[in-house]
């Protein structure tokens, strides 16, 4: 080898070298965390959006505040999958990913979360939704996790308590999607699965104002109970239609916001709300904290999709925080669910710890809540597995 | 049986509805030859004006209607004078101006959402009742749709029939070229189109905000229905719009009878596709 050769050599093998060990070194510590949302920012049903993003953004803020995670802080990146549009997530995740550098995701919408699972799983982000609650983002990916019950376990949970007030024949309304589909699947094995029967099941598009005549079906089967299956705000319309055609029968929702209760005015009177439970309390420090600081920032008190989001934010940066304390190239996809698996146990501003199941669900409890005066108060808690 | 009277209700309401949405497009489209989608987002525009002088101004709730029929007239010519016109004098082709009026489609919808927000809006200084007959019901605003429908067609066709500017519309609509050369304002008349069908989605507009609330999206439905409905009518033809606007309606509604509601959109398409196979120029062929 010449002079020259080996010199080149030389010089070559310290480039790389450098090379791979400033790789190794961004690989290990990036400038910044960066976080992908991918929420309802526009289209039918930016309520969404708006709560999911501004629960994760809060989240961010208040770890940044307290100097991040070691040092290094959190971004949050939105991005519009439009109320739904499976190609604008798929866009928007594959941005995050590639554009962005994101290690995990916080989807929302059970349609959004199917079509954005397969590239999570492909390229190994981590997947948080905290929004959809189709079944089938169960069990399909090792990189998918729910934050919030799915509508099997809600459906269970409306479906006893309207057997329990007496109901024997239970109609559903619901939106024509992934989400409206799994419901209605759900509710329907739970409620015939207690031997009652189902005596209708009508479904509109999403975009629909006129849902008149889903409405007179309805009341056309002369159900004893109705399960309202549309999301914000076609579930105030729904409540405001049949209740101006004089149907008393109870009204049972898992969907239901502040945009509903405007909607249906008046009618919202009575309808009652199986969902998860979030409520800010003296007894549960983080949740009265967190409902504190998010009504001081955006003005109005936080629903249970802003607490899944918070807290999801809070569950990737302690996963990081825990992938870290490891060591090695910690910040990857692989390396945050392998860090979940190790404990899959979190604090929640829910109150207490959440755990994740073995499909990848964290449990929370369920309760059922009832409109009176615009607000949602609490009623009991109900099964909701 | 009560569910089919319940439907047949609810087709004339929404007929109504559609009818007053297709009017509206029809004569600017049978006029002026535009394919105005933005007719959508303006339909939209004037309800959320509506609303805003309602319930933000607090005006009485008829005022608030007649100024936003004003301003959504206004927003119309608006409209032709920014947008459509500089294309007219250019002579762009006709593609160049339905690109155009998607862009401003898209423009609009997103500057409701940007001014008013995204948010669902209603009045609820307006009180109306709901009326049984038998089991079937309506509400004093699905009335009032179907009294809207039939006092704005009415007065859609005297115009048309026996005012000198509305003969000079029909004329424009027949032969724009031999309108202009026997003197006809086409310009000026184009400007009364747009401002009188803008108006007419104003009117649709008010009494969706009663029935339903607004929200950014719901220009996309409007002009869909409209545009179906002009086609399926026969373009050109106001009275063939207003026939297929209740067709619509009533196919939407009854069809719903016997099989699931989920197919509810389809079925408009399915009526499309079938019209324009079997009946190319629509239901009311013009001469």
């Amino acid at each position: 080898m010449s002079k020259r050769t080996l010199f080149a050599a030389l010089v070559l093998s310290s480039a790389l070298s450098t090379g791979a060990l400033s790789t190794t070194a961004l690989a290990a510590d990036p400038a910044v965390y960066k976080i992908g949302g991918i929420f309802a920012m526009t289209g039918a049903s930016p309520h969404y959006g708006k709560v999911m993003s501004a629960g994760a953004q809060l989240a961010v803020d208040e770890i940044n505040a307290q100097g991040g995670i070691d040092g290094i802080k959190l971004q949050l990146v939105i991005e519009d999958h439009k109320s739904g549009s499976a190609q604008a997530a798929v866009a928007g995740m594959n941005r995050l990913i590639d554009v962005e550098g994101v290690k995990a995701v916080l989807p929302s919408f059970s349609t959004v979360t199917l079509a954005t699972m397969p590239i999570g799983d492909q390229k190994k982000v981590m997947m948080i939704n905290g929004g959809g609650v189709s079944a089938q983002t169960v069990g399909t990916s090792p990189y998918m996790f729910n934050i919030r019950s799915m509508a099997s376990d809600l459906a269970a949970g409306i479906a006893h308590r309207a057997a329990e007030q007496g109901a024997k024949k239970l109609a559903q309304i619901a939106i024509k999607s992934e989400f409206g589909d799994a419901t209605i699947a759900a509710t329907t094995k739970a409620w015939e699965g207690m031997g009652l029967k189902m005596v209708a099941a009508e479904q509109f598009q999403a975009d629909a104002a006129n849902i008149d005549t889903q409405v007179a079906k309805l009341r056309a089967s002369q159900p004893d109970a109705i399960a309202n299956w549309p999301t914000t705000p076609q579930a105030g319309l729904a409540v405001k239609r049949m209740r101006e055609l004089g149907m008393k029968q109870p009204v049972y929702c898992m969907e239901w916001t502040a945009e509903d209760t405007k909607v249906a005015g008046k009618h919202a009177e009575g309808v009652e709300v199986v969902t998860d439970y979030f409520a800010a309390t003296e007894e549960n420090p983080w949740s009265k904290r967190f409902a504190d600081a998010y009504k001081a920032k955006f003005g109005e008190m936080p629903d249970f999709y802003a607490a899944n989001y918070y807290e999801g934010v809070y569950v990737i940066a302690e996963l990081i925080r825990r992938a870290k304390a490891k060591g090695g190239d910690y910040y990857s996809g692989e390396r945050l669910v392998q860090a979940l698996w190790e404990n899959p146990t979190f604090d929640s501003v829910y109150g207490k710890t959440l755990t994740f199941r073995k499909n990848g669900v964290a449990q929370k409890p369920v309760a059922v809540f009832r409109l009176e005066n615009g607000e949602q108060k609490f009623v009991k808690f109900t099964t909701g597995e | 049986m009560d569910l089919l009277i319940q439907l047949t209700l609810n087709g004339l309401f929404n007929g109504a509805h559609f009818a007053l949405l297709a009017m509206g497009f029809a004569l600017i489209f049978g006029t002026t030859g535009v394919v105005h989608f933005a007719y959508g987002p303006v339909y939209a525009v004037g309800a959320y004006a509506i609303w805003a002088l309602a319930a933000l101004v607090g005006l009485p709730f008829w005022l608030a209607v007649l100024l936003g029929i004003a301003f959504t007239a206004a927003l119309g010519v608006g409209c032709y004078l920014f947008i459509y016109r500089p294309f007219e004098i250019s002579g762009s082709p006709p593609f160049v101006v339905l690109v155009a009026s998607l862009g401003l489609f898209i423009v609009m919808k997103n500057l409701i959402g940007i001014v008013f927000g995204t948010g669902v809006k209603t009045v609820d200084s307006v009180a109306y009742d709901v009326h049984f007959v038998g089991d079937a019901f309506f509400t004093t605003v699905q009335v009032g749709q179907v009294a809207a429908a039939l006092l704005v067609g009415c007065g859609i066709a005297l115009f048309l029939r026996a005012s000198r500017y509305g003969k000079a519309i029909r004329a424009m609509a027949d032969n724009r070229e031999m309108a202009t050369v026997i003197g006809i304002d086409t310009t000026r008349l184009s400007m009364l189109v747009f401002a009188l069908g803008s108006a007419v989605s104003a009117v649709a507009g008010a009494l969706v905000l009663l029935r339903d609330g607004l929200n950014p999206n719901m220009g996309f439905g409007a002009v869909f229905v409209a545009f179906v409905a002009v086609i399926v009518g026969g373009v050109g033809s106001l009275r063939g719009a207003v026939i297929a606007a209740f067709l619509l309606a009533f196919v939407q509604s009854l069809g719903m009878w016997q099989i699931p509601t989920e197919w509810q959109n389809t079925i408009v398409f399915v009526v499309l596709f079938g019209f324009l196979l079997a009946r190319p120029s629509g239901i009311v062929r013009r001469a």
